[in-house]
């Protein structure tokens, strides 16, 4: 890997449940995300590969490691400190859209530029209006999202993740629950914006497609990263543990 | 606007009827306090300004001297100086005292009265009554007693020394009415006669049936007194701060001398006691309302966990979550409050325009209300601080739920 790294983690560990249900979920993770670039995390349920992205989204707090965000140890910084760098350093986009489904597709992505707070309310529009129409939602900005098809709702919360221009873009199975043209379509949009803007996008899928298509595929096991390879080369394990 | 004030407007408006049932709790507890304080001191304020208006804001009377008792030593919890007094009749150096009162900013008039208990007869009625001996000029300054009058004319009984007014419920008992005759027996056993000049109403019942107005001097001869005066009626700027003063001329003059808060103390407690009871009340009502509040806005936090985790994860602080559901509440107690006081006012006329028959304690033909702005006050204050409170712990709910759970309770 080479280029200036967006992302990184060392180290992390986290365990979940309580008692005899305690589970050693992240042993000992460690990554780094570089700008511009599309990783994917795969691995069989429960291997571990959600707790990560919410650990690295500062969703979830690790039990031991470090996370740094645009070359800052974010790992000890309190509550409020990870909502500002949740806000203005990275970009969510969950399996089941969430949208607020009361709101309309430009209200939902004009929802992270309010907690900003940088732009006047019709700036905030206009940024809106263009991210949907980078998402061919132009047409759609009135529309509330509940009646919004699956395929137009994840290019909604695609079109969310980017409103604040972050550095750093996280997806959890971002096309799991669509069809597979809708798939294909959502995931180009989003790899070609992550490329053009220069994001990092790292993304967890069971999709061996659209894993393929990344730049980089990670193979989680047991709470392990058990394997790191670069794009045509999966195969040649590079060990991360 | 903020952030979590948009939003909270837009999930407020979203749910309608829950907003809707909200307000009305919060309507009608606010316009109900207002409603009930108006007419429970509505009858407090008419009493208070009637029994001022006929008997004085204070009233001093009996010289004392403090009795010296030697070794004697005063009993625990007794109040030492008060009882250690000798008591005289009737208010010496009335002209002096007069005019030293008059220099003290808060009093407006004073009136010397000779007041004696005689009987008085009209026909064959006979009726116990406490007569009152005033000069009419001063009595006018320190009294409503001119605009108390419903028959006859004041001016009739000025200018006529054998003339007396009465109150309009002995008027009635005595069957006479202004021009006719009464007689009033005096201590020596003789019937003076006299002509009722006009009839007062007071608005209070006891002064209504019990009292006789006659000149001072007049009055000075029948009850064979040797003093002019046996108490002088205050007329006060503020007669909120009466006791102060009383307590200030008993010190100053060493006469006893009583507010009419401790003059009329009993029925003061009596509408006291009902207006805290209906505060109490109502009181309960908001509180009922507060309950509602607190349910619907756990129902909301409840049914927007989705929302919570997703503006979470967009990077919303707990702080903001927290604000969305206060703001919330903030809109519920602001319009309820502002409808509420509305509602409290159009209520608050409308019994006004009741017709009620009282006869008794007061004098009234319709239901008495008061106009105090502490009333909207207080039904406010007391509208947010029950909203606020039930809005408060869904709120803090609502920002200590762990988005993560949502999160992967939905993507596992």
């Amino acid at each position: 890997m080479n280029g200036e790294v967006s992302l990184s983690c060392r180290d992390l560990e986290r365990y979940l449940g309580k008692e005899e249900e305690r589970v050693h979920a992240l042993r000992g993770v460690s990554l780094d995300i570089e700008a511009g670039s599309l990783h994917a995390v795969v691995g069989p349920s429960g291997c571990g590969k959600s707790t990560l992205l919410y650990i690295l989204g500062l969703l979830d707090q690790p039990d031991a490691g470090s996370i740094i965000i645009a070359s800052e140890n974010v790992s000890d910084l309190p509550d409020q400190e990870w909502s500002r760098r949740r806000n203005e350093l990275i970009g969510f986009i969950f399996q089941f859209h969430f949208l607020m489904e009361d709101f309309t597709a430009e209200e939902n992505v004009m929802m992270p530029m309010r907690r900003l707070g940088h732009l006047s309310e019709s700036e905030m529009r206009d940024r809106a209006a263009a991210l949907l129409h980078d998402v061919d939602l132009g047409d759609k900005l009135r529309r509330e999202s509940r009646h919004l098809s699956g395929g137009e709702q994840q290019r909604v919360a695609i079109a969310r993740a980017l409103a604040n221009d972050p550095q750093v873009i996280l997806a959890d199975e971002p096309t799991g629950n669509l069809d597979t043209r809708n798939s294909e379509r959502a995931f180009a949009l989003l790899a070609d914006l992550v490329r053009q803007r220069g994001k990092a996008l790292l993304l967890v899928t069971h999709n061996r497609f659209i894993a393929d298509a990344c730049d980089w595929v990670h193979e989680m096991q047991d709470g392990r990263i058990i394997g790191s390879h670069p794009r045509g080369q999966r195969g040649s394990i590079t060990t991360n543990v | 606007m903020t952030a979590p004030l948009y939003i909270a407007l837009r999930f407020a408006t979203h749910r309608k009827r829950a907003l809707l049932l909200s307000l009305v709790g919060v309507v009608f507890g606010v316009a109900i306090f207002i409603c009930t304080q108006a007419q429970t001191q509505g009858f407090a304020q008419y009493f208070i300004n009637s029994t001022i208006g006929s008997s004085g804001a204070m009233v001093l009377r009996t010289k004392f001297q403090p009795r010296y008792e030697g070794l004697a030593v005063a009993a625990k919890n007794t109040t030492g100086a008060t009882n250690r007094r000798n008591y005289f009749e009737g208010v010496s150096n009335v002209s002096e005292i007069m005019r030293v009162s008059r220099q003290f900013s808060n009093v407006v008039a004073c009136a010397p009265v000779l007041r004696g208990n005689v009987s008085a007869r009209a026909g064959f009625e006979n009726a116990s009554v406490e007569i009152y001996g005033i000069d009419p000029a001063s009595q006018l300054k320190a009294t409503d007693l001119a605009t108390q009058i419903i028959a006859g004319k004041f001016d009739d009984f000025s200018n006529n020394t054998s003339a007396v007014i009465i109150g309009y419920k002995l008027a009635d008992f005595l069957n006479v009415g202004a021009g006719d005759a009464i007689q009033i027996l005096s201590p020596g056993g003789e019937y003076w006669r006299f002509t009722v000049a006009a009839i007062a109403r007071s608005g209070v019942g006891t002064v209504d049936l019990n009292r006789v107005y006659a000149h001072a001097r007049v009055a000075q001869r029948l009850l064979k007194k040797p003093y002019q005066a046996s108490m002088i009626i205050y007329k006060l700027r503020n007669p909120s701060r009466a006791p102060e003063l009383a307590n200030h001329f008993e010190e100053l003059f060493q006469h006893r001398t009583e507010s009419w808060q401790e003059r009329e103390e009993g029925n003061l407690q009596i509408f006291f006691t009902l207006q805290v009871s209906a505060a109490i009340t109502v009181s309960l009502i908001i509180l009922l309302a507060g309950f509602g509040i607190f349910n619907v806005l756990t129902m909301s936090v409840l049914s927007k966990v989705r929302e919570i985790a997703i503006l979470r994860s967009m990077g919303y602080r707990r702080i903001d979550i927290s604000s969305i559901f206060l703001w919330q509440g903030a809109l519920i107690a602001g319009v309820g409050s502002l409808l509420g006081c509305i509602l409290g006012a159009v209520l608050t006329w409308g019994i006004s325009k009741v017709p009620i028959h009282i006869r008794g304690l007061l004098y009234t033909n319709h239901f008495l209300v008061v106009w105090d702005w502490r009333h909207y006050f207080w039904a406010t204050l007391l509208a947010v601080v029950a909203v606020f409170i039930a809005s408060y712990v869904p709120s803090q709910r609502a920002a200590h739920l762990q988005p993560v759970d949502t999160l992967r309770g939905s993507s596992l």
